[in-house]
């Protein structure tokens, strides 16, 4: 099954919301993500990557000053075929990460599902993030 | 180490949005329901717990229309010692679970720039818990 392995927030100051999530609850910091979309801090509790980023388009339509849960991210076996599948399922296609400067351990398509409600999907983990279980990357190989 | 176990998305229809990410993701519902605080679905992929959920009060102070990721939530082996730690790392405590519940949120705090979570010791249902060391420094505390 697909895993939920991403979760992104958006603020103002990524720097000092990152301080607070490493003191309360010991998440290690990760990444130092700088891309055409955001810049921020890579966060992880060993299963998840949480990015506290600083957004640089408005890509849920809620304008430049939201602040608050952005998108998660689910990591599939194929995402290509998540594509196909989510297309099939009314989900609109929004941008990949191949088309400007690939980052590796980031999201690769971000799609908005229902309600226009924005996720990732990729085939690679996450930066810190814990990757699919074994056997079921090894039965898809 | 606490581990992120929840993440809720304030919706609209939950019924089709869940509908969606059962068919999508094959997520698989373990709770519905109807709460004072929302009607909605909880999935689960056999770790994290996806609420999507119809909210009844606006917990995030972004109106009654707002649709889209809504509050995130933190497993912790206890939740006593973790509201004192947070409130003194400037958290601002908003709601206790009152009723007992278990699988649920247990205490919701506003962190930094407003940003909601939850805080529980009992595993969100249908949810992995804790490492087994944590699991044993819980057992120990208690």
């Amino acid at each position: 099954m697909p895993k939920l392995r991403h979760i992104a927030i958006a603020a103002e100051d990524p720097e000092a919301m990152a301080e607070f999530y490493k003191k309360a609850f010991d998440f290690q910091e990760v990444g130092r993500p700088n891309g055409f979309l955001a810049d921020g801090v890579f966060l992880s509790d060993g299963t998840l990557n949480m990015a506290i980023l600083k957004f640089k388009t408005d890509q849920l339509g809620k304008g430049m000053d939201y602040r608050g849960l952005h998108h998660f991210g689910v990591l599939v076996e194929d995402v290509e075929e998540f594509t196909k599948k989510l297309d099939e399922l009314g989900a609109e296609h929004y941008i990949d990460n191949s088309q400007h400067e690939p980052q590796p351990g980031n999201f690769e398509k971000k799609f908005y599902g229902p309600e226009r409600v924005l996720f990732d999907i990729a085939e690679h983990a996450w930066l810190g993030a814990e990757p699919l279980p074994a056997e079921m990357k090894e039965a898809a190989e | 180490m606490p581990k992120l176990r929840h993440i809720a998305i304030a919706a609209k229809d939950p019924d089709k949005m869940a509908e969606f990410y059962m068919k999508a993701f094959g997520f698989k519902e373990v709770r519905r329901g109807d709460s004072p605080l929302a009607y909605g679905y909880h999935l689960t992929d056999g770790t994290i717990d996806l609420a999507i959920l119809r909210f009844k009060t606006d917990q995030i102070g972004k109106g009654m229309d707002y649709t889209g990721l809504h509050h995130f939530g933190v497993l912790v082996a206890d939740v006593d010692a973790f509201a004192k730690k947070l409130e003194g790392l400037g958290a601002r405590h908003y709601l206790d679970e009152s009723e007992g519940r278990v699988g649920g949120f247990e205490v919701k705090f506003h962190g930094p720039e407003g940003v909601l979570f939850d805080v529980s010791e009992h595993p969100w249902t249908g949810t992995a818990g804790l490492d087994e060391d944590e699991a044993a420094v819980r057992e120990a505390a208690e």
